[in-house]
């Protein structure tokens, strides 16, 4: 070993070894150190070789198995053992809906959704919410009332001679679908007689799809705005040449 | 190794690589749910928490609470989740759409909570209302807190103490309570039930709880919450929401004085309340018909 | 502690040096000088990442002694908020893998960094700077935690504001080694280089990736879960593992003075690691509500993870191979061994738990803290105890005083950190059996486990001993009370027959 680095000669204070004037005197540890790393060149052994495959063949048998085949809905691991239709929240089972017919359908939905503030009765509640039984806007075009449904309502809004302003009305494109608001259009346009024609689930999308990139809420003048007998864009032609709405795949609400 | 940039493009490409496998592609399988409605547009589930739900996550999650308990069922082939009734169904991705910060757990040194706040309510009349336990199992007339006719569902009173809930999984039955609900002291109390079978924890029954664990469950190790309750002098009347105790129990406060929770204690048991997943999802076989429970003490595979 | 301007000094002497003394010295020689002067420069930094790593480290065992103990004994102090068991347990895992692990890998890496690339170290006040940050985030982390701000993310519980001082704080100590990287000399990059520098890097992308995604622009329900654990695991493989295979492979060739066996090994474990390591993580949400195929991959990867273990494995193997008995001898061979050894361990154990099969049984059990306690325990914190037997002497000029206290660290480290894995793998096994039987109470899973966190809470005590024996050892190094000796301190007396097998 090297000599001894605690000889007087040292000109150190405290613990500082690598300071000192002489190039002999360097620290101790790293006089006996062994040479810095390096990597030698030996070859792989075969067994090591053997080893990867198996594991390549362990783990791809393994992603094989438990794969889900790769789908978002295959639950780990495969919860959803039926096969589901990818679009499970909004596509609505096409064998219940069939049953039913539009405006069937549309009175459920308006129970639950629309009955809180325009009552079953369609009458709404005086001062605050409109009736839609015998509104001009819901018997007009279909357009008016497929703009309101989508985008909700806000401000004042006279209906039959009446004035409603303490309320208003939330927009619906995010919460119900296409065929879901065609549904409850049909349906408040025929019942307590009033007399306006079914609306197609294809107008609404068209009529999304135009007023897709509208954020805010009408107020009357907007929906005054539009002729009263408008039509949605696109819907009636198109009625026909689809086939019938219970079975077209409704898009996500 | 000669060269940086190949050491350097190496380096990042294992890390984007497993990000994109990893985060970014189940992100777009799972990352973007919808709440599901029934087709007519009913009965939207998942739905956002109530304010105070929401601070009582905070409150869960600052208390590490998901240290010990989980907030997942599995599906059958895997423990016995369904079996000792954590709930009816498998969790899927969408029950937790609205939870920020999810609390799924990793470990259970206590029971999973996923369902634990699962209330449906009262069809029949038969089944007695939690607060129903009370007298018989002690026989201590509750003093104080219950003639105020509080709406307030805290107004039901203590819970059975420990002889009725040595098992966790089968918590203090009211079942087998033959009183008939003594008055409606708590309109708004809704009787819990999965499968028919009552689990009877009411916002009472977490409150006394998590002030002593032991009281309700002899051999829990859950720690108590004392410092989320206010010990105070009662002042002319005792607080609607002061914890009831046994006047055996160790727990109980000295007379004249009452323990009523904080407002985080709140905020936390309206959390827990609000955990539950018993609505039925599609992309999620649920386990049995509610009509059959599954056998009780079925062995796991 | 020295002051940076003898740094300052030294830095410049390494630059003149050849000039002057090439004549009368030879190259082996200047290789020696230029090393004191590197270890002089890099002395002030990473000292202060040590002392602080220790600080933290016996911090956060007390807090782990007192969580354990509160696993059976639950009543203790429940009407103190900041000491319930939840925010105790989140403070001493913040401390560990922030303060202790991540501490103790920068100043080891540093170290490795500044000889490998043979430079001596610039801007030593950045390092120092940077150490200063990150204590202050890992102090503000845990307060906050205590306080009752977790984020409720496990790992990443440290409040934002405290994970934002972190990251400047880390952004100080990478832009040192990305000059260091700069300044480099000589045209080979060796093994260890590869794991720190792709360390360095992995870090930051993981820390910034997971905040923006878990903060900034939150992604949505379950998916915070995958990103929690994608972070958690890699976290624990592409900066602490990485930092910790790379250090074994400094100090096992250093030590016994051999070159490391093969080259090709140590480049297909290198990337097979980086390959296969970064993909496992989500087999912890296994069962859980995700996709099937996502689970399925990272026990694939963890599968995989076989052939990056059983190569690093066998190249230490034949590397050391005629050299064990040097273990009786060396602590940091003694305590880089362990570690290395326990790395296999801890990846085969990863690979059976995460196997559907057994993960039915040991899924929520207290088979998961015995996992992450073999990681960051038996394979990290061992290598850096052996780095730091290593490089301490270096920095300050002696030599460790007693060799009786080194054994007495490593024999209650390893026996503690045993002892707590044994009864955490047994325990967790016991308690996934009884909770997976339905006809058992829920209670009686737990109280099945009770007995072995008892134990656990034993090897707790262990583990605390050889802390507290460590951090007096390394406090009297730094006051300069250690040997002057020419000689290392060795842990037995040599017997000539086991130097030169």
């Amino acid at each position: 070993m090297n000599e001894n680095p605690s000889t007087p000669k040292r000109n150190r204070q405290g613990m500082d070894y690598g300071e000192t004037e002489e190039v002999q005197e360097t620290h101790a540890a790293i006089q006996r150190e062994k040479r810095e790393p390096r990597a030698g060149l030996e070859p792989l052994s075969l067994w090591l070789i053997a080893l990867y495959g198996l594991a390549v063949f362990f783990g791809g048998a393994y992603l094989g198995r438990y794969s889900g085949d790769f789908s978002g809905d295959g639950l780990d691991p495969l919860g959803g053992a039926q096969p589901m239709k990818k679009n499970a929240a909004g596509g609505s089972g096409a064998t219940q809906t069939a049953e039913l017919t539009p405006a069937e359908r549309g009175k459920k939905i308006f129970s639950a959704n629309c009955a809180t503030c325009h009552q079953m009765t369609g009458l709404g509640v005086a001062g605050q919410y409109p009736p839609l039984a015998g509104s001009e806007i819901v018997n007009g075009g279909p357009r008016r009332p497929a703009m309101i449904v989508l985008k909700g309502l806000t401000g004042p809004v006279t209906v039959k001679g009446q004035q409603f302003g303490s309320a208003v009305m939330q927009p619906w494109d995010k919460t119900l679908n296409d065929q879901k608001i065609a549904d409850v259009l049909t349906f408040i346009r025929q019942e307590w007689g009033n007399t306006g024609g079914p609306v197609s689930p294809e107008g609404v999308a068209a009529l999304r799809k135009e007023l897709a990139g509208r954020a805010e809420s009408w107020t009357e003048p907007d929906i005054k705005a539009v002729p009263e007998g408008a039509d949605l864009p696109g819907g009636a032609p198109t009625d026909q040449t689809k086939p019938p709405a219970g079975a077209s795949p409704a898009p996500k609400a | 190794m000669k060269g940086l940039l190949p050491l350097f493009l190496g380096i990042f490409g294992t890390f984007a690589f497993s990000w994109t496998g990893l985060i970014f592609i189940p992100n777009l399988q799972i990352g973007h749910l919808d709440p599901q409605t029934e087709e007519d547009g009913t009965d939207a589930y998942p739905s956002p928490r109530s304010g105070m739900a929401e601070r009582g996550r905070q409150i869960y999650a600052a208390n590490g609470c998901n240290y010990c308990h989980t907030q997942q069922v599995r599906a059958d082939y895997a423990g016995s989740d369904l079996d000792r009734k954590w709930g009816i169904r498998r969790s899927a991705p969408r029950d937790y759409i609205f939870d920020r910060p999810v609390l799924l757990g990793k470990m259970r040194m206590g029971p999973d909570l996923a369902n634990v706040g699962h209330r449906v309510p009262v069809t029949d009349q038969n089944a007695p209302a939690p607060s129903a336990t009370t007298s018989t199992t002690t026989g201590a007339p509750v003093a104080g807190a219950s003639p105020a006719p509080a709406p307030a569902a805290s107004a039901s009173p203590t819970v059975s103490p420990a002889p009725a809930a040595q098992t966790a999984s089968a918590p203090p039955a009211s079942a087998q309570n033959p009183t008939p609900s003594p008055s409606p002291s708590a309109p708004n109390e809704v009787v819990t039930a999965i499968n028919g079978v009552p689990i009877p924890y009411t916002e009472a029954w977490h409150h006394r709880h998590l002030y002593s664990p032991r009281s309700i469950t002899e051999d829990s190790d859950m720690p108590a919450f004392r410092f989320l309750y206010e010990k105070r002098q009662i002042a002319g009347q005792v607080a609607a929401d002061a914890l009831n105790f046994d006047e055996s129990s160790t727990d109980a406060p000295p007379s004249g004085w009452e323990i009523v929770p904080t407002y985080e204690a709140k905020c936390l048991v309206a959390y827990l309340m609000s955990l539950d997943q018993s609505h039925s999802l599609k992309e999620v076989k649920t386990a049995a018909a509610p009509a059959s429970p599954p056998a009780p003490g079925k062995q796991v595979k | 502690m020295e002051t940076v301007t003898t740094t300052g000094s030294a830095a410049s002497r390494l630059t003149q040096q050849p000039q002057g003394g090439t004549e009368q010295v030879t190259p082996g020689e200047i290789e020696n000088v230029e090393r004191a002067l590197i270890d002089a420069s890099t002395r002030v930094p990473v000292l202060m990442f040590y002392t602080s790593a220790i600080f933290w480290l016996l911090v956060g065992t007390l807090l782990a002694a007192f969580a354990s103990f509160k696993l059976h004994s639950p009543d203790m102090f429940s009407g103190i908020s900041v000491l319930t068991f939840g925010r105790v347990r989140a403070a001493h895992m913040g401390m560990m893998v922030y303060g202790w692990a991540s501490m103790a890998g920068m100043g080891t890496a540093i170290w490795l960094m500044a000889r490998l690339c043979r430079t001596t170290l610039r801007h030593p006040l950045v390092l120092v700077t940077g150490a200063a940050f990150w204590n202050l985030g890992v102090l503000l982390g845990v307060g906050g935690i205590l306080a009752g701000q977790s984020t409720g993310y496990e790992w990443f519980e440290f409040p934002t504001y405290a994970g934002a001082v972190l990251f400047v704080a880390y952004l100080l100590v990478m832009s040192w080694a990305v000059l260091m990287f700069r300044f480099r000399r000589g045209d080979t990059i060796y093994i260890t280089q590869w794991y720190l520098l792709a360390a360095f890097l992995w870090f930051p992308w993981l820390f910034a990736a997971t905040h923006v995604m878990l903060f900034v622009v939150p992604v949505q329900g379950v998916m915070q879960a995958v990103v929690n654990w994608w972070f958690a695991n890699n976290l624990m493989f592409l900066w602490l593992g990485a930092i910790g295979l790379g250090t074994a492979y400094y100090m096992i060739p250093k030590v016994i003075g051999r070159p490391v066996y093969s080259y090709n090994l140590a480049a297909i474990g290198f990337w097979t690691y980086a390959l296969f390591a970064s993909w496992t993580g989500m087999q912890r949400l296994i069962d859980g509500p995700f996709p099937a195929w996502m689970i399925t991959a990272s026990i694939a990867a963890a599968i995989l993870s076989i052939i990056p273990v059983a190569t690093v494995g066998l190249n230490h193997h034949m590397t050391m191979r005629g050299y064990f008995p040097l273990m009786r001898y060396s602590p940091t061979l003694r305590f880089t061994v362990f570690g290395a050894i326990s790395y296999s361990a801890f990846s085969i154990v990863g690979i059976i738990i995460s196997l559907r099969s057994m993960a039915q049984i040991v899924h929520f059990t207290q088979m998961s803290v015995a996992y992450s306690h073999l990681g960051l325990y038996a394979f990290f914190t061992m290598v850096m105890f052996g780095s730091m037997y290593y490089i301490v002497p270096r920095l300050v000029g002696r030599e460790w005083r007693y060799a009786t206290l080194i054994k007495l660290h490593f024999w209650s480290s390893a026996y503690g950190v045993g002892l707590m894995v044994l009864m955490l793998l047994v325990g967790g096994f016991v308690q996934g059996l009884s909770m997976n039987d339905a006809s058992l109470s829920f209670t009686e899973s737990t109280q099945s486990v009770l007995p072995y966190l008892r134990g656990r809470s034993v090897s707790g005590i262990l583990l605390t001993v050889s802390h507290f024996i460590f951090a007096y050892h390394f406090v009297l190094m730094l006051f300069g009370l250690g040997r002057t000796a020419s000689v290392p301190t060795f842990l037995n007396p040599i017997e000539p027959e086991d130097v030169h097998p």
